[in-house]
């Protein structure tokens, strides 16, 4: 059996444990929010690994994932709310219009004479602006006076909305994983690291950069979009304001970096680390340290874990994972954590902490060729 | 002709200036350092609450703010570049650092001054609504005064650049910093000397927004919107350029707003930022150089 067919299965088996994630919480008579941390991690799963599939896969820095977010939000606020479509038929078409406008963006930007990764950072990070002004602009999208969601009907097969929610956003995130699985293993996703790499030697050799850049960066903007369509409902009551910050962009790019910009199950690592590290110092009354602490965390980051942290973990996942269960364990047995996600909160910190400690010293000089060494060997060829 | 559209021209030329203050160091540290340092829009922001703050607890003028705003933007820049330097970070990694160090201070300012709207006090601050008429057109004194230090900031520059020996280090690592190196430029005290100036020309433009406009955390967001089409448009590193940039975008800006409402003006400005992009990626007002 090849791994391609092992991680397929893996995904098959993975997404029907999952799905009977809301029964089993209902049925144990578990309290409900561990539905909505899971479907809100979902949320910054799908997020954070559909734009790897552009940064990650091709290297072009894109701050751009609010704009995407924000299209798919206002396309099923407007069609289900103000025109009354039946929300799973919104749903797609928010992901469709997300997808055109990336490509829209893409065919000027990849497009000009002068390419530069730091151009095109900077014109996704205006993107997000242009569509807030012009959604404030115009009354039949937003005209400053915000959509309200709440009470959109859905299809009763889907359950409560809790659990609607949960299903819904499972199935996206669960799409966008297999999407970056399969490129990640494809001739196209090789392409596309070769674009990363050094994309004058990539075009030389024959990989069809243009259309490969326009690929990569129209999945990223129809995923992004359709997990911002089905989010549109928990938002509530949309507002310009709630939408295009920079919020969605900045946790992104946080979560990718953390879990690691080289394999397609990075940023989804991520995403759940930051989302739990979020969610708990939220709870804990310190909003407002949040932001200084992420900030913090990007810069630490940056600069001295640049392969990310699942590549890490992945090198010594003996003693990391040794170090996980034996925290649940110990916080279990002692009862330390008031719940299971505080437990969860603190077993993974430590591990993370295992990811970081350097056990090799290694020259300056070195780091990264060594990373990219890493990096490459853990990849057969498709 | 139609009065509105030459008073819009005229204020839009004049908030050009403004803008350029603005721009300019960030042109400077990614053109000659190659460092996209977005901690400048902090500054202009922490520059324009300093100015805030000693105006209203201590009855200051705004533009006396300025003996503390540029000696603070100096040793800012300074100690950033330091640290830029120590990492070795290449120009890539700076803007996600930058970003790190810009989302810090945005909270470290909502912290401090809330999220809600600060203005200085009529009482203490004379250049808000101090205004002259030039035939039917006003001027505003405020913009008029940062059109000034723009106007200053662009000749003052070009003569550094052009006539000292720093200026001339400076070009040399524009050119190629190794060679320069070779030929014994202390590259490094240049980075950071030229990264504290910049720092100090955003912290002045923080002090020109806070004598006539209100001041919110979330209004850096905006200044994106503006600053990357000047930098682009003028060409990385070159004031002069911003100069004209910032009066290109500002009158573009301002006739929009008068034209088709407050809110087209940045669906505006990005136009010509993909404009610029699209057919003079080297910026308007440099030459084709060697890249």
């Amino acid at each position: 059996m090849t791994s391609r067919t092992k991680s397929l299965i893996g995904f098959g088996v993975v997404a029907v444990v999952l799905n009977l994630v809301p029964t089993v919480v209902e049925s144990l008579d578990a309290p409900s929010f561990y539905v909505t941390f899971m479907f809100t991690a979902f949320f910054w799963i799908s997020q954070s690994v559909s734009w790897n599939i552009l940064t990650g896969y091709t290297g072009y820095f894109s701050f751009g994932q609010g704009a995407w977010f924000g299209i798919g939000v206002y396309t099923t606020g407007i069609l289900a709310a103000k025109h009354g479509w039946p929300f799973l038929l919104a749903l797609p078409v928010a992901g469709v219009l997300a997808g055109l406008g990336g490509l829209l963006l893409g065919m000027i930007v990849f497009r000009l004479r002068k390419q530069s990764g730091e151009i095109f950072a900077l014109t996704t990070l205006a993107v997000a602006f242009v569509l807030a002004s012009v959604a404030r602009l115009y009354s039949f999208i937003d005209g400053g006076r915000g959509i309200f969601m709440t009470g959109t009907p859905l299809p009763a097969f889907l359950g409560d909305f809790r659990t609607a929610m949960f299903r819904m956003t499972f199935v996206v995130a669960f799409l966008t994983l297999l999407t970056a699985f399969l490129l990640y293993e494809s001739r196209i996703g090789w392409g596309m690291f070769a674009i990363r790499d050094d994309e004058p030697v990539a075009h030389g050799l024959g990989v069809p950069v243009f259309r490969y850049k326009m690929l990569a960066l129209g999945t990223n903007a129809f995923f992004g979009g359709l997990m911002g369509g089905v989010w549109s409902l928990q938002i509530g009551f949309v507002t310009v304001e709630d939408v295009f910050n920079i919020r969605v962009p900045l946790f992104v790019i946080l979560m990718s970096v953390l879990g690691g910009l080289r394999h397609w199950m990075g940023p989804a690592f991520g995403a759940v680390i930051i989302y739990a590290l979020t969610d708990r110092l939220n709870s804990a009354g310190l909003e407002d340290l949040n932001q200084v602490i992420i900030g913090g965390l990007l810069i630490i980051l940056v600069l001295a874990v640049r392969e990310g942290i699942y590549l890490r973990l992945r090198a010594r996942w003996k003693p990391a994972l040794a170090v996980f269960v034996l925290a649940i364990g110990v916080w279990t047995v002692f009862d330390l954590g008031s719940s299971l996600i505080w437990d969860f909160f603190y077993a993974s910190l430590l591990t993370v902490a295992v990811a970081l400690v350097p056990l090799k010293r290694q020259p300056d000089t070195a780091a990264s060729p060594a990373s990219e060494a890493m990096a490459a060997s853990d990849r057969s060829p498709p | 002709m139609n009065d509105v559209l030459n008073q819009a021209i005229v204020s839009g030329i004049l908030i050009g200036g403004l803008y350029a203050v603005m721009s300019v160091g960030i042109s400077l540290t990614w053109g000659v350092l190659k460092i996209i340092n977005l901690a400048h829009f902090s500054f202009i922001l922490l520059g324009a609450y300093v100015t805030y703050q000693l105006s209203t607890t201590l009855g200051w003028d705004p533009l006396i703010a300025l003996v503390i705003v540029i000696p603070g933007g100096f040793l800012a820049g300074v100690i950033m570049q330091v640290f830029f330097e120590l990492a070795k970070v290449d120009e890539f990694q700076s803007l996600i650092i930058s970003f790190g160090i810009f989302i810090i201070f945005q909270s470290v300012t909502r912290t401090i001054w809330t999220a809600d709207f600060r203005r200085i006090d009529g009482d203490t601050n004379p250049y808000e609504s101090m205004s002259f008429f030039v035939g039917d057109i006003a001027v505003q004194v405020a913009t008029l005064i940062a059109f000034g230090v723009a106007v200053a900031i662009a000749i003052g520059m070009t003569v550094l650049l052009t006539r000292t020996y720093f200026g001339k280090a400076v070009r040399a690592i524009v050119e190629d910093p190794e060679i320069a190196r070779a030929y014994g430029i202390d590259v490094r005290r240049v980075a950071v000397l030229l990264s504290g100036l910049a720092t100090a020309f955003s912290a002045v433009a923080g002090v020109f927004i806070a004598t006539f406009q209100s001041l919110s955390p979330n209004m850096s967001f905006g200044w994106f919107g503006i600053v990357f089409p000047v930098v682009i448009l003028g060409g990385l590193g070159s004031t002069v350029g911003a100069l004209g940039a910032g009066v290109i975008v500002g009158v573009a800006a301002g006739v929009a707003t008068t034209e088709w409402g407050p809110l087209s003006a940045s669906l505006v400005t990005f136009l010509i930022l993909i404009a610029a992009l699209l057919f003079r990626p080297q910026g308007l007002f440099t030459r084709q150089s060697s890249t």
